[in-house]
């Protein structure tokens, strides 16, 4: 396949075409934020955090769907999508109940992390502390809605990956709860198998087994592409 | 049904329409604005009224569609002399009937009339809310029934289809619609022809129509009173639309909110596959096309047309990024053409008198006829068509009849939750796309909310964003959270608790809001609030608590 020549952060590059931006950033190493993005399912360009300016569009597009054409320009780091990914941030911190100093991922939380990446020093706006449910009701897991991001990377790995379709989403605007079945408490669920996928999917404290507590949770998220993949290969 | 005994039954409803035994026509109007105000009751007992009095040899009753000044119902139009009553009331059907029917006088104080003019007008005919539109899609709202077939049809209705599917080839009908120069009715604008073409060029592809239906923004009925006054119209266009761009289903998504529109829309197409205008080898030539209603669930994001087409295919209503388009990668990852109600209203009349004459219409980069429903402040609210370009000023003053109780003018809200305000000072300007985006509106689907002295702008853009709170999928983080984020600070400064560093926060939400979101709901839920901001700062900065707290920034 003939490959195609593009620029990324005025740095030339040449690639395949029928990549999304965000596969060629990572593959020559230009760092961008993602937080609904999960390799080995759909993405859905929901987080907003890989936002690139593309010359000739007016719009910022998602880097995670969007796909390269030839000699197209992308910015990936300018003030304006700097400044945008801090306000993202914020928002998703100010949106639930994050208390990192008492979460089982306290260190090793995606949502943390990116914090840290923005230059997150305090958040300028009002915290909603809305009231959400902690379900213990499933035998190893707890899911805590109050540090879910809505990313719905559980829901997807559910569906696409495992298939069970136990997770989903109800409700809208800010009022949006990740659901088990037909919003039934996790350990009555009839279509959840336990497999603890979406415990790896998910990229906060917000899914974790019931045997660990503060800052001993260990997330691998990779392993979502890994079963991808080998599924692959056997077909 | 071939295409000869088609025209058999119009010339025999024809040739019965001629030889007409009835004298006079009585149309009440059966929309759903003069349903709610009694106009059923009234329509049942203005026909006891003429049976008693022997008179229903002469005298026909028909319902039909909306006839334009809602406020102002239930409405009764006498023809052929043209009279229309307003607030009719079952009390004085007796009298009408009496004076106009025997005494040949209509009885001028329960005339159609506006608090602004000196006397109503005896032919409403005169009166500038119908002298000054220009009705093509809403041309047989108001006259025919909507429920028969055959009064559609003796209205032109199905020549335009006949016309395409034997006269015209594929690519003759999109040429036309591109010479019309006719652009989306659905808000954004994007000329429709071009659309057309793209979804033809995909070949050898199961495609799909759509039209959108789903109307949801706060104060506008433009779609429902179509779909209520003449469903014929619309399923006509889809059906051209279908011929046009090689697709043989079509689904019509119409909100749940509009049972009288989908009951109507549902029996159109029952009458229509009667007769061989829709369904399997339409008038016996090779097109087959079928349409299927689809019944929203009552979400204004499902407007949006990734949405809906994901509702459609029964997953939750949340929009997707484009690209790709549904032109490219629709319902069920196929070609799919979306449309809007009133673009494909607008269809027929285009194909019937060429794209010619219906681009001479209007300005010209914004060609036809627009339909706006009015609400709020004004003397006649309700439902208008005018040429594009007509001044703000004329539809206010002119056709609206002016402000209620001549109260002073001091904005009109155009596009909905995601248009904006435009004050007095513009009140010259031209509704038509261009116009009023330079004035930081939209022209949207044609929701147009008038307002006095004694609207709070402030409130105002509060009550657009609390909308957009509530009608966000969920989905992105700008609009889920952002939406929620600037309806507190509004709130705050409708409270008289904000700050200048509160106004700041939000004006840097607005645009961050508007220019990240996923979709068109987020990238527009801004616009109440910046519009209000550009044109009454004032009324913003004085509710700003003015004292030196200094926060961290």
């Amino acid at each position: 396949m003939n490959k195609i020549p593009i620029i990324i952060d005025e740095k030339k590059l040449e690639t395949d075409p029928g990549k999304t931006i965000l596969e060629v950033c990572r593959e020559n190493e230009i760092d961008i934020l993602t937080m609904c993005h999960l390799k080995g399912v759909l993405d859905i360009g929901a987080c907003r955090l890989c936002l690139v300016e593309i010359e000739g569009v007016n719009k910022l597009l998602s880097a995670c769907t969007t796909k390269v054409a030839a000699n197209m320009v992308i910015k990936t780091n300018t003030e304006r999508i700097k400044k945008y990914q801090r306000i993202t941030t914020e928002l998703l911190f100010a949106e639930r109940n994050h208390v990192c100093a008492v979460c089982v991922a306290n260190g090793k939380c995606e949502l943390q992390n990116l914090g840290y990446k923005v230059g997150m020093d305090h958040i300028r706006y009002p915290h909603l502390f809305p009231q959400c449910e902690v379900d213990t009701s499933h035998a190893w897991y707890v899911m805590d809605h109050n540090r879910c991001i809505m990313c719905t990377r559980c829901v997807r790995v559910c569906n696409e990956v495992e298939g069970a379709h136990n997770w989903d989403v109800m409700n809208r605007g800010h009022q949006v709860r990740i659901i088990s079945d037909f919003n039934t408490a996790w350990g009555e669920s009839v279509t959840c198998t336990s497999c603890g996928k979406c415990l790896h999917a998910c990229p906060t404290g917000a899914i974790w087994p019931k045997a660990i507590v503060q800052g001993q949770l260990e997330k691998k998220p990779g392993i979502i592409n890994e079963l991808m993949e080998k599924r692959k290969m056997k077909l | 049904m071939n295409r000869q005994d088609l025209k058999t039954i119009i010339y025999a409803e024809k040739t019965k329409d001629e030889t007409n035994k009835y004298k006079h026509k009585i149309c009440v109007c059966c929309g759903a604005g003069c349903i709610s105000s009694g106009s059923e009751e009234v329509m049942k007992k203005l026909q006891e009224e003429i049976n008693t009095r022997g008179l229903e040899n002469e005298v026909e009753v028909i319902p039909t569609g909306c006839m334009g000044p809602c406020n102002q119902g239930p409405l009764m139009k006498f023809l052929p002399e043209y009279n229309i009553y307003q607030k009719v009331d079952c009390s004085n059907i007796t009298a009408i009937v009496q004076s106009q029917l025997i005494d040949k006088k209509p009885i001028e104080d329960l005339l159609l009339f506006a608090d602004s003019r000196e006397k109503p007008f005896i032919n409403a005919q005169e009166d500038p809310f119908f002298k000054k539109q220009l009705k093509i899609a809403l041309k047989n709202c108001g006259h025919i029934n909507p429920e028969r077939i055959e009064d559609y049809l003796v209205h032109n209705g199905y020549q335009a289809l006949d016309k395409a599917l034997f006269e015209m080839s594929p690519e003759e009908v999109i040429a036309e619609v591109k010479q019309s120069r006719i652009r989306g009715r659905g808000g954004a604008g994007y000329p429709t022809g071009l659309k057309w073409e793209t979804v033809y060029k995909y070949v050898n592809e199961q495609k799909y129509v759509i039209c959108n239906g789903d109307e949801g923004d706060p104060g506008a009925f433009m779609d429902r009173s179509v779909l209520e006054g003449n469903p014929h119209r619309v399923l006509e266009g889809m059906a051209i639309a279908g011929y046009a761009i090689g697709a043989n289903k079509g689904y019509a998504y119409i909100r749940g909110e509009y049972p009288l529109a989908i009951k109507r829309f549902e029996l159109a197409i029952k009458q229509a596959k009667k007769m061989g205008l829709l369904g399997n080898n339409i008038l016996g030539t090779a097109f087959s096309f079928d349409v299927e209603v689809r019944i929203g669930a009552g979400a204004f994001v499902c407007g949006e047309e990734t949405a809906l087409i994901a509702s459609i295919e029964g997953k939750r209503g949340t929009p997707r990024p484009r690209p790709p388009f549904p032109a490219e990668s629709g319902l069920w990852g196929k070609p799919t053409l979306i449309n809007n109600v009133e673009t494909y209203a607008a269809i027929s009349p285009i194909i019937n008198n060429g794209g010619e004459w219906y681009s001479e219409i209007g300005t010209p980069k914004s060609s036809g006829t627009k339909v706006f429903a009015l609400a709020g402040k004004i003397n006649y609210a309700g439902l208008i068509e005018v040429p594009m370009g007509t001044t703000l000023r004329e539809i206010i003053y002119d056709i609206g009849g002016g402000i209620q109780g001549g109260e002073e003018f001091k904005a009109a809200q155009t596009g909905g939750p995601s248009g904006g305000c435009i004050p007095a000072e513009h009140l010259d300007v031209k509704m038509d796309y261009e116009s009023l985006v330079s004035l930081g509106s939209i022209m949207g689907s044609g929701g147009l909310i008038v307002m006095d002295k004694s609207s709070d702008m402030v409130d105002v853009a509060r009550f657009f964003m609390e909308f957009c709170m509530d009608e966000s999928c969920g989905k992105c983080v700008p609009c889920r959270v952002g939406t929620r984020m600037m309806h507190d600070l509004l709130q705050k400064i409708c409270d008289n608790k904000a700050t200048q560093i509160d106004l700041d926060r939000l004006e840097e939400l607005a645009v961050y809001v508007k220019e990240t979101s996923l979709c068109g709901l987020g990238g527009s839920a801004p616009n109440p609030l910046l519009s209000t901001l550009r044109h009454f700062r004032q009324e913003y900065e004085e509710r700003i608590v003015n004292h030196e707290l200094r926060e961290l920034h």
